[in-house]
C-alpha cells in the first residue's frame, strides 16, 4: 500500500489554521500567533500527522468518513508548514515587540495562504518552489 | 480591532478571487504566439527532452519533486500517449533543467507544452490538463504537418468522436 496522507487531513488543518489566524488578525494577539507557530513547527519537523490539527483529524474526524480515494505526498505539505512557520514567527515577534502592523501583515499573509489551501486545495508554498529554484538552483 | 475585522473580511475575499481565477485557467491549453509575428516560435529538440518526437504530437511535461498535480498529469498524458498513435509523453525535471525552464518561461509545475512533429511548441497549459483539451491539442499539432493532416484527417475525426 502506498504511503501517504489522507488529503482531507491537510485541508482540515488548513481550515482550523485559517480560523486561528483570523482570530489573531482581529485580536492582534502575538501569543496566539506564537502558539500557531508552534503548531506549524511540529507539522514541519515531525510531519503533518504529528501536529495537533492533523492528529485531531486522524483520531476524531477521519474514522467517521469513508476512506480516502487517493493519498497525498506529505512532502509538499511539510514544505508549506515551513513557509507558514516563517510567517508566524515573524508575525508573533512583531506583535510581541510592538510592531503590530508588521504582525498583522504577516498574519494576513499566512491567512491568505491557509484559506486558499482550505477552500481550493491550492498549495501556494508548493507553487513558490520552482520560482525559488530558478533563483537558487539545486546543487548537482 | 476594526482594522483587523476589515482585513479578515478582505483577505478571504481576495483569496477567493485568486482561487476562482486559477480554477478557470488551470489545465486550459493556450495558444503560443504566432511564429510569423516577432521572434521564432519556441521549440525543443529530442536531445533536450530525452526522447524522439512523436509523429503527430509530443507532450512535454515540466515537473518538480513536490508536486501532486504532476503525478496526475503524468498519468493522464501517459494514458493519452498510450491510446493514440504517434503521440509521445516526455517528462522533464524542472529543477535540473533550469536552462529550459528559463528559455520557455516555465514558472509553475506542472507545465505541459504540446509540440508538433518538428518540435515547435503549439500549445501550453499549466495545472493538470483537461483531457478533451489535450486531445484537441494533439489534433492541432498533427494538423500542422501537411501530409500527416491529410492522411490522418479521417482517423482523427473518428478518434475524437469516440472520445466525446
Amino acid at each position: 500500500m502506498t504511503k501517504g496522507l489522507d488529503p482531507r487531513g491537510p485541508r482540515f488543518a488548513a481550515a482550523v489554521t485559517s480560523v486561528v489566524l483570523a482570530v489573531v488578525v482581529v485580536t492582534g494577539s502575538g501569543w496566539l500567533l506564537a502558539a500557531q507557530a508552534a503548531v506549524f513547527a511540529v507539522g514541519a519537523f515531525a510531519g503533518p500527522g504529528a501536529a495537533p490539527y492533523g492528529m485531531f483529524y486522524r483520531r476524531v474526524v477521519a474514522p467517521r468518513l469513508a476512506p480516502p480515494a487517493e493519498r497525498e505526498d506529505p512532502r509538499p505539505v511539510r514544505f508549506a508548514q515551513f513557509v507558514g512557520l516563517a510567517f508566524a514567527v515573524v508575525g508573533a515577534a512583531a506583535y510581541l515587540l510592538g510592531a503590530p502592523v508588521v504582525g498583522m501583515a504577516a498574519a494576513a499573509g499566512a491567512l491568505f495562504a491557509a484559506y486558499l489551501n482550505a477552500a481550493f486545495g491550492l498549495c501556494l508554498g508548493c507553487e513558490m518552489y520552482l520560482r525559488y529554484r530558478r533563483v537558487v538552483p539545486a546543487r548537482g | 480591532m476594526l482594522t483587523g475585522l476589515a482585513v479578515v473580511a478582505c483577505v478571504p475575499a481576495a483569496a477567493t478571487a485568486v482561487g476562482l481565477g486559477r480554477r478557470r485557467t488551470d489545465g486550459r491549453m493556450r495558444p503560443v504566439a504566432d511564429s510569423a509575428a516577432a521572434a521564432p516560435a519556441p521549440a525543443l529538440t529530442p536531445d533536450e527532452i530525452g526522447t524522439a518526437l512523436g509523429d503527430r504530437a509530443t507532450f512535454v511535461q515540466f515537473s518538480t519533486a513536490f508536486c501532486a498535480p504532476c503525478r496526475t498529469t503524468r498519468a493522464l498524458l501517459g494514458q493519452v500517449a498510450g491510446e493514440l498513435d504517434g503521440v509521445v509523453h516526455a517528462e522533464i525535471d524542472a529543477e535540473h533543467h533550469l536552462d529550459l525552464v528559463r528559455r520557455l518561461g516555465v514558472t509553475r509545475t506542472p507545465t505541459v507544452l504540446v509540440l508538433d512533429a518538428e518540435g515547435t511548441v503549439v500549445k501550453r497549459a499549466t495545472g493538470v490538463p483537461r483531457k478533451h483539451e489535450a486531445l484537441a491539442a494533439v489534433a492541432l499539432a498533427a494538423a500542422g504537418a501537411p501530409e500527416a493532416g491529410a492522411r490522418s484527417g479521417a482517423s482523427r475525426a473518428t478518434g475524437s468522436e469516440a472520445e466525446a
